[in-house]
């Protein structure tokens, strides 16, 4: 067992799931998407991506790309709640501005988790 | 080597920016947990954005108070714990990072992949120099006025720092790098199609060999410029197929012959490493008389050898037993210190009509001089001088002549790089003899002048657009049309092709009716206007087009 793998692989998986998380419900409730899970989705991100950082690899290097778009769809997705919390308000119009952004995230995500899942599986046992 | 170490560095990183992003989350989550009361007294949560403003400057310490109302006591108290756990986190991550910014390695694989860059960039023809010494400075700065570019591979870090404060005219790239390394050679670009050629200089002719060997190896057509001082190591560079061997000491010995008995094939290759076309009443050595050397090193033999072909009377003085053993002709070396006056006064200095001063040390070749000259004021001094920065010292001793070996190994290596038609011709007029050499130079000064310049060109499509379409579309042209004048085609310019070469065929001092054909290498003297007007007339077609219809 390589702990090496066991922590990025932890990172990378809860960071598509807790997008999940935050990108299921109704996209125009915001209700039903919970800010303390956004909040964790970007760092759990963050941390994913400095775990593909220093890579070599070819993979390695779409990995870093894939979750570098994840952490800047998710930001998106914070800088719009900030700006309709505090300047526009919260219309539908945001709300689903950032659920979709969220969705965005989730796709690089679940890319991010193929292409893990992919090499794991290539590998010789 | 590679980017491998880069990829740790950043490797390194990880661990640091994870501890950033977990201490910061932990701190903002807490404050946006914790109740607090506002400036009416009513309940709020800070918001993730002002969490997140707050915990930013607190962990950078710069702290502008408490945002945006002032905290209650729970809030403190977490506060009080976030400090102590952000900002040590921010000073280990930040303190990481900048160490590792800094990082030897990283620096030297920074200045590589610059090097790298620089090199692929370079498109021009230019040369490797294996070491950068004093010679290959000189080499490089005097290429640089000629817009030939060089590339340096040194070993010492402190040199290439002295590279890299030189004003050079253009800018020559530097690796550290051992040049027993063959790696190092790949990365100057020698596999590049305009890498021209190698030199290498040092004062070790296994060093040389070993260079020579590998660029040779590693890329067959290139030119290797070689320093060989021992005949044994001269031949080996031969057998591996270096066609440029330095050897200053064979340059001393031919031009003591020259300076004694062919006085205008010493003049001509005088002029070709950039001195008058004059002979100064001092450049002629005494024809009769004995000459008396101290030193009989490399220096010694390569004298002995060039005053054995005049058969002129000499004699040596030498301080090592040893070195003295290895005489040819034992009865002609003294073995004494020669800076001792009784020494100079065995070997007869009195009827001396020259005094040599060939060993390797300055100081005692002054010495020498000094003495030699109080015993005998009418005595033809001729010093070495071995290290470029006494040179001072020696003009002021009025010695009439000294031998720079430096000088002469510079003078050769950039004869060779910048102007190879040159240095054939010269070989050419080694070969014909005295007599060809004075028509040559009688020829020069009657046609440009006592100081001409030199030029070499090439007829094609690049150094001469309108010949070489003129020539390729079948119309005869002369020698004669490049020495015409722009302002007035009946007029001639200063200048006077000395060789030109085409393929196999070589002509010494091409006469002005000899057709050019496409692929000459030529090699001009002259004024530097009559080179503008001839390279003119060679690129523009109309130049070309007035001169050829006179």
């Amino acid at each position: 067992m390589n702990l090496e793998k066991v922590i990025s692989g932890f990172f990378i998986i809860l960071a598509f799931t807790l997008n999940f998380g935050f990108f299921y419900g109704d996209p125009t409730v915001i209700a039903q998407h919970s800010r303390y899970e956004l909040m964790a989705a970007i760092v759990i991100n963050l941390i994913a991506t400095i775990y593909k950082l220093g890579d070599k690899t070819q993979l390695g290097a779409v990995l870093l790309a894939t979750s570098l778009v994840a952490d800047i769809q998710l930001f998106g997705a914070g800088a719009i709640w900030l700006a309709g919390s505090h300047l526009v308000g919260m219309t539908d119009e945001i709300v689903t501005a950032i659920v979709s952004f969220s969705g965005g995230a989730l796709l690089a995500n679940i890319v991010s988790v193929f292409l893990f899942s992919a090499d794991v599986i290539k590998s010789k046992r | 080597m590679g980017g491998k170490s880069l990829y740790l560095i950043i490797r390194q990183m990880r661990l640091p920016i994870f501890v950033l992003i977990v201490t910061f989350a932990i701190s903002i989550l807490g404050l946006v947990l914790i109740p607090g009361v506002d400036d009416q007294g009513h309940p709020y949560h800070l918001t993730f954005f002002d969490a997140f403003y707050f915990v930013s400057y607190m962990a950078s310490t710069i702290g502008f108070g408490e945002s945006p109302y002032a905290f209650n006591y729970p809030q403190k108290l977490w506060v009080a714990f976030c400090i102590y756990l952000t900002v040590t986190g921010w000073f280990y991550a930040i303190g990481a990072i900048v160490e590792l910014v800094q990082d030897k390695v990283l620096a030297e694989q920074l200045a590589l992949a610059q090097f790298m860059k620089r090199v692929k960039k370079l498109d021009e023809p230019f040369f490797i120099f294996v070491g950068y010494n004093r010679l290959n400075r000189a080499v490089i700065k005097k290429l640089s006025r000629q817009n030939i570019h060089s590339v340096v591979i040194e070993k010492s870090e402190e040199k290439l720092h002295l590279l890299k404060l030189e004003d050079f005219a253009i800018a020559v790239p530097g690796l550290l790098a051992d040049a027993k390394d063959p790696q190092s050679f790949r990365l100057a670009g020698i596999h590049k199609p305009n890498c021209r050629g190698i030199v290498s200089l040092f004062n070790d002719d296994v060093l040389n060999l070993r260079v020579a060997l590998t660029a040779k190896l590693m890329n067959r057509r290139l030119r290797v410029i070689a320093e060989a001082t021992k005949t044994s190591y001269a031949q080996n560079l031969e057998t591996v197929g270096v066609s440029d061997v330095i050897n200053p000491f064979a340059i001393v010995a031919r031009r003591v012959y020259s300076a004694i008995r062919e006085p205008s094939l010493l003049v001509l290759e005088q002029w070709l490493y950039g001195e008058p076309l004059v002979l100064r009443k001092k450049d002629r050595l005494p024809r009769k008389g004995r000459y008396i050397v101290c030193g009989y090193g490399r220096l010694g033999r390569a004298i002995e050898k060039g005053l054995k072909r005049t058969g002129i009377d000499y004699l040596f003085i030498e301080a090592d037993c040893k070195k003295a053993g290895r005489a040819r002709e034992p009865e002609c070396v003294l073995v004494g210190a020669a800076d001792d006056k009784r020494m100079l006064l065995e070997a007869n200095i009195q009827e001396a009509s020259c005094i040599i001063a060939a060993t390797a040390d300055d100081l005692l070749n002054l010495s020498i001089i000094m003495a030699a000259k109080r015993l005998n004021p009418h005595i033809y001094t001729i010093a070495r001088e071995n290290n470029m920065d006494d040179l001072v010292i020696f003009k002021g001793a009025k010695i009439d002549r000294i031998i720079e070996l430096d000088r002469l190994r510079v003078n050769r290596t950039y004869s060779m790089i910048a102007y190879p038609l040159a240095v054939r011709f010269m070989a050419l007029m080694a070969y014909r003899g005295e007599a060809w050499a004075a028509k040559v130079i009688e020829t020069m000064k009657r046609k440009v002048g006592p100081n001409p310049s030199r030029l070499e060109t090439v007829i094609d499509e690049a150094h001469a657009f309108a010949l070489h379409r003129a020539l390729e579309a079948g119309r005869k042209i002369t020698l004669q049309a490049l020495y015409r004048r722009r302002d007035d085609r009946c007029r001639f310019n200063p200048i006077v092709a000395l060789y030109l070469r085409r393929g196999e065929e070589e002509m010494v001092m091409p006469p002005e009716d000899t057709p050019l054909k496409v692929g000459d290498e030529i090699f001009f003297a002259g004024t530097p206007e009559a080179f503008d007007d001839a390279e003119t007339i060679m690129e523009n077609i109309y130049e070309l087009r007035y001169v050829t219809s006179a």
